[in-house]
């Protein structure tokens, strides 16, 4: 009777692993989403790049309202940790004294899109469903998520064939160099949320930031005149960079999964070839031309921050 | 004799001489004849022939054969004769050698030489300003009265720079911390920038 159950079970999970594997990508992507929202789990990931491991601790967990439970912490170096309860997300970091915001996700090495409603991207972005291997000692599924021009990066996730949990990530240029990791080193999946993410109910978060919603939406004197088709404004302000303590003007652009900062400021040099620094996948672009500093971050390929940083335009002063 | 020596030897090595007259000779001659059996035993060993019962005598034999075989392939005057050139050509080639060396330091000293002298002219002349092109593709004048930047300056450009960087990271991803509450709230309100962008789709989806 034991053996013959045994069978069923057997049967049954060579049947699901077939059903799974001729679904399409963006069913992968789905359940993804629903896994990283709904599931109770305690994992640890690295991300790998510039030859460099950066450890990470994650749990997330869904206590009895429903409510949900996260803590994202870097394991090496200063404390870096963010913590979420519901709509409210803390970070706390070397550089600043802790502070918390009004969001749903939590803003760390994983793209938050991942978890959220993932049909955004289909714009920009195709889905691909690639194959099968071995990932965490588990059968995973690989998923492309392919830029429809030249202009983005490409991510692969490799996905858990039966929890549909993120198990790898890379990103990797048009041409399948890879430039950044994250590889998952241990996943534990619980029915009920584990004890660190429940200590989030005797814990008080910092005090919530209230941004002003004029403050992300000022009127600056200057135009970009290209992006690649997708991205969207998503704020525009002036503030001062907290380490330079240098003014600039500021637009963030997303198309959902990756960000693009743009920063203008008049420079003391009148003219600075473009300079290019690489974090990983993040590019920098530093350049000046005729007196005005541009900068452009994200992770771009430095082709697409180079003509997104030429197509600034410096709106002529308005005639009274 | 020496020739009909030869001829048993090549019969031996490429085992392809059937003619009685050889036969006969090796035969005879008793030298030959044993010279004969090694080469084929040795033959018969390369080709994994031998039985297991003689290979402990064999390996004597083909030792002797290894021994004897200078005598018959390769004669001592020959090889007294290749050392005699090898020592001659270590001679002609060790002063060529030297005096390759001397002459590129030569070359290099006169190389110096010409520097400092092109150095000195640049002295007699302290007004000239020459123009040239440097790396950032803005021409800058060059001369005694012009200071250029000096390495330290150069790396504390250098160290400028990669602060600037990592300021510009470390604020990048600030923002998207920020950022990330207006997108929740759905209060994103195309500006008139965007308006100029050439998507007609980011316009569409956000609406």
């Amino acid at each position: 009777m034991k053996l013959l159950s045994y069978v069923v079970l057997l049967l049954s999970i060579s049947f699901s692993a077939v059903a799974e594997e001729s679904e399409p990508a963006k069913v992968w992507l789905e359940r993804l989403s629903v896994s990283l929202n709904k599931l109770n789990f305690s994992t640890s990931f690295v991300v790998v790049k510039n030859n460099q491991a950066q450890p990470y601790h994650w749990f997330h967990g869904v206590d009895d309202n429903g409510k949900e439970l996260e803590i994202l912490s870097l394991l090496n170096g200063p404390r870096r940790d963010i913590l979420r309860k519901g709509d409210v997300v803390s970070y706390i970091e070397p550089e600043l004294p802790p502070y918390s915001v009004s969001s749903q996700k939590i803003s760390g090495p994983i793209p938050s899109i991942l978890s959220g409603d993932i049909s955004q991207l289909e714009t920009s972005y195709d889905f691909i469903s690639v194959g099968r291997s071995r990932i965490l000692g588990r059968p995973a599924q690989l998923i492309r998520i392919e830029a429809k021009n030249a202009h983005r990066h490409a991510y692969w996730l490799w996905l858990d064939q039966h929890s549909s949990m993120l198990l790898k990530m890379s990103i990797v240029t048009k041409q399948g160099q890879p430039l950044e990791h994250i590889q998952f080193t241990h996943l534990d999946i619980t029915d009920k949320p584990s004890e660190s993410v429940l200590q989030l109910h005797e814990t008080e978060l910092p005090v919530l930031v209230d941004i002003p919603e004029e403050y992300q939406q000022q009127q600056l004197q200057w135009n970009v005149n290209w992006l690649p088709v997708g991205f969207k404004q998503i704020n525009s302000n002036r503030h001062k960079i907290s380490l330079t303590k240098q003014p600039v003007e500021f637009m963030l652009f997303s198309d959902g999964l990756v960000d693009v900062s743009i920063y203008v400021n008049a420079s003391e040099e009148k003219q600075r070839n473009a300079d290019f620094a690489k974090d990983g996948a993040t590019l920098v672009l530093n350049q000046v031309n005729e007196g005005i500093e541009v900068s452009v971050v994200g992770k771009i390929p430095s082709n697409t921050a180079k003509k997104i940083a030429d197509s600034i335009t410096i709106k002529p002063p308005k005639v009274p | 004799m020496s020739e009909s020596k030869f001829e048993t030897v090549s019969s031996c090595v490429d085992n392809f001489q059937h003619n009685e007259h050889t036969f006969d000779e090796i035969i005879n001659d008793e030298h030959l004849s044993t010279t004969w059996d090694r080469y084929h035993l040795i033959g018969d060993v390369l080709r994994n022939d031998t039985p297991d019962i003689l290979q402990l005598d064999l390996s004597q034999e083909i030792a002797k054969a290894i021994a004897d075989e200078p005598t018959v392939l390769a004669p001592k005057t020959n090889n007294v004769f290749v050392l005699k050139l090898k020592a001659k050509v270590v001679e002609f080639a060790k002063p060529f050698g030297q005096l390759a060396i001397a002459a590129s330091a030569a070359g290099l000293m006169v190389l110096g030489v010409q520097s400092n002298v092109s150095q000195n002219n640049e002295t007699i002349l302290p007004s000239q300003i020459v123009k040239t092109i440097p790396m950032a593709g803005i021409a800058e004048p060059v001369s005694l009265n012009f200071q250029q930047p000096d390495v330290a300056s150069q790396k504390q450009a250098f160290i400028e720079q990669q602060r600037r960087f990592h300021a510009l990271l470390s604020d990048h991803k600030q923002q998207i911390k920020l950022g990330s509450l207006t997108v929740n709230a759905n209060k994103v309100d195309e500006q008139s920038e965007i308006n100029s962008l050439d998507t007609n789709k980011a316009n569409e989806s956000n609406k």
